[in-house]
């Protein structure tokens, strides 16, 4: 995967730049709006990665004209402050997720991945299988090995998210945004119990369970 | 120079002196125009009334009864300011007293001079042809001119009066107007030299500078407020993350000099996991700072709170259920509100967070969502041990952790935000403990626009009952 990062700090740029290299993605740096505007007008990539304060041009300008110019590269927004009002503005200029910094490397990784794969076409379908799993979108109905299984609606919302997003490493955060609609960490632990109902739920009566825990990242949903 | 002049109140109302004087001439000279036109029809047409009756009565008679006609007019003096004179056909006088001063032409003449017994005057003239000579009957002028003259005199002085009053009263508004935003001045400049408790004197009138004041006082009430709450804040945090600092320094420090790698290691862990929650207390002190500077631009989408508040119950109730607590719901269908959903949706997290930490199991945790006649509330309360009545004022302040809640972790930031959340929503947070713990946020509806000024007025008050 070609990512650009658009970030003028030389730490953080240097941080996510390694980082993303050790995952093998070939990364471009730009120190400044202008010229992040110009590399990403001037060349492909799958992913952008543009902090919200640069030089020259900031980070939503920088997205209003990439936007403006048609282009649909999913762009993540790194934003320095508690981000309510990036949230806005952000996605109301045209990015397509955002990260408050300070970050860690996986919930960055699994974020953009999760959103060069968002882009790589494919309407949603009305039904995600996964191995000996069937999940119908609009009869609500989940079924594994041909037997019903009986779940909540969050209990729903989370598999369905899961199963969407199968292979990929979903962080606690991602699933906070999009299975509960919070843009915060509440202090109690929702989702390690959410998730501890859907597995038992899952898995009774089945040898394997689907719903892997990466430690200090966050769940991957696989069949092997 | 001039377009600074006239941004002051005074130039503005000596240009609008200037322009109203400027009316006053151009309506002055068309009024002393028409007049004057008039007057001079007025005198053509006695000319010619007069020479057609002239010219009838001595019809039959021809030129010397013409000159017996005039004779006998100018002895009577009946037709006063009128002027007669006949002349033969070689230009001789047969009768008038007047003598011509220029030679007699047919027609109208509108400046004929004219002298008579030692008098010159100018006249409006008629030359008339009759057989064997010329009948000339003129009017003189005099009275034309006394009156154009009194009228210029009039408009003149009226116009003087005009400039006079409009350059006196810019002179005498920008005065007043100039003292009354001196007080302003005067204020904002002991202020600015560090009295925070000075204010604009009012005077009560509710006129437009009284209430210029009353709006300068309210702001410098509310930038006083935030200054108060600037210089605490900063004093709390710097108190409270020195503890949480020290501990991640002494951390580090027994790293360095740790010789076994395996505890070294587990103490730079140690040190990290530190690190990463004073972050997450510096979060959290920042969004409550953005959520309180958003209240005016937060966009606020009408939406249905009953549903938001159902699903913020569903989003806890497994949880509640594990932790052995007795959750129960109380919400009103229907409720709709204008508000930011995820900051909502924070706030009713945070509240159910410290039921769940703060109380032990067993517990029963009651959400809530009802309508109140200008408000619709979010009511969160539980049956657990409370807090002390002393506490309660200051558990909604930033860093404010009550005894009981002392050996659970926590930073004492949550309360802080729900208050800032329902305070950018134009709203309040408040705390009770009879029994148990309830707090109660109050979002004033569409419908109750002064119910929220009066709220706002409420806050503005706060900083004097706290000193």
């Amino acid at each position: 995967m070609r990512v650009l990062v658009v970030e003028d700090d030389a730490d953080t740029s240097l941080f996510i730049a390694q980082g993303l290299r050790e995952f093998g993605h070939e990364v471009v740096v730009a120190h400044n709006g202008r010229t992040g505007l110009e590399k990403a007008m001037g060349d492909a990539f799958d992913v952008l990665i543009v902090d919200r304060m640069l030089p020259e041009l900031d980070g939503l300008a920088l997205v209003r004209s990439l936007r403006g110019e048609n282009s649909t590269t999913p762009i993540l927004m790194l934003t320095a402050v508690a981000g309510i009002a990036d949230r806005v503005e952000g996605l109301n200029a045209g990015t397509d997720d955002y990260l408050v910094k300070p970050f860690a490397l996986s919930e960055l990784t699994a974020r953009i991945h999760a959103l060069a794969r968002r882009t790589s076409g494919r309407a949603d379908p009305h039904r995600l299988i996964l191995g000996d799993i069937v999940l119908d979108l609009h009869r609500r109905t989940v079924e594994r090995a041909g037997r019903r299984i009986l779940l909540q609606p969050r209990e729903f919302a989370l598999l369905a998210e899961l199963m969407r997003n199968s292979h990929r490493v979903m962080t606690r955060t991602m699933l906070l945004e999009r299975v509960w609609d919070f843009d915060f960490d509440p202090k109690t632990n929702l989702v390690e119990t959410l998730v501890s109902r859907l597995r038992s739920k899952l898995n009774e009566g089945f040898e394997r369970d689907p719903i892997e825990t990466v430690r200090g990242a966050g769940y991957i949903m696989r069949v092997d | 120079m001039f377009a600074r002049f006239w941004r002051s109140t005074s130039g503005l109302v000596a240009v609008v002196a200037v322009g109203f004087s400027l009316a006053t001439l151009a309506i002055g000279f068309s009024a002393y125009e028409v007049t004057h036109e008039a007057l001079e029809e007025q005198l053509d047409h006695r000319v010619a009334n007069e020479t057609a009756a002239l010219l009838t009565e001595a019809h039959a008679d021809g030129i010397s009864d013409l000159a017996d006609e005039i004779r006998l007019r100018e002895s009577a003096r009946s037709t006063a300011s009128l002027e007669y004179l006949l002349l033969d056909s070689s230009g001789r006088t047969i009768a008038g007293s007047m003598i011509a001063d220029s030679a007699v032409k047919e027609g109208y003449e509108e400046f004929f001079r004219y002298h008579r017994a030692g008098t010159r005057g100018v006249a409006q003239a008629l030359a008339t042809p009759v057989p064997g000579g010329m009948l000339v009957v003129a009017a003189d002028r005099r009275d034309l001119i006394e009156i154009d003259h009194t009228l210029a005199t009039l408009f003149m002085g009226a116009l003087l009066a005009m400039l006079i009053a409009g350059i006196s009263s810019a002179a005498l508004i920008g005065l007043a107007t100039q003292r009354r935003l001196e007080r302003i001045e005067t204020t904002a400049q002991a202020i600015m030299a560090g009295d925070f408790t000075r204010r604009v004197p009012r005077d009560g009138s509710g006129s437009e500078f009284d209430r210029l004041a009353g709006v300068v006082n309210q702001m410098l009430e509310r930038i006083g407020s935030l200054v108060a709450n600037l210089r605490e804040v900063s004093g709390d945090v710097a108190h409270d993350l020195r503890t949480p600092l020290t501990r991640l320094h002494n951390s580090l420090d027994r790293a360095l000099t740790e010789t076994d790698a395996q505890v070294r290691t587990q103490r730079i862990e140690e040190a990290r996991h530190q690190a990463s929650e004073l972050l997450e207390v510096f979060a959290a002190i920042l969004r409550i700072t953005e959520v309180e500077g958003m209240a005016a631009t937060l966009p606020r989408p009408a939406l249905d709170l009953s549903d938001l508040v159902e699903q913020m119950a569903e989003n806890y109730r497994p949880n509640m259920e594990d932790s052995g607590h007795i959750f129960r719901t109380q919400i009103q269908p229907g409720l709709t509100l204008s508000g930011d959903r995820r900051l909502l949706k924070q706030a009713i997290a945070n509240l159910l967070d410290n039921s769940l930490r703060h109380t032990p199991p067993g517990t029963q945790v009651t959400l809530g969502a009802e309508r109140k006649e200008y408000s619709v509330c979010i009511i969160v309360s539980d049956d657990g041990p409370g807090v002390e009545p002393s506490e309660l004022g200051r558990l909604l302040q930033r860093f404010a952790r009550s005894e009981r809640s002392r050996s659970t972790p926590g930073h004492g930031l949550g309360l802080a935000l729900v208050a800032a959340i329902a305070a950018a929503h134009g709203g309040r947070a408040e705390v009770e403990s009879n029994k148990g713990f309830r707090v109660t946020l109050t979002f004033p509806t569409a419908a109750s626009q002064s119910w929220a000024a009066q709220t706002a007025r409420q806050e503005l008050g706060q900083p004097h009952e706290k000193a």
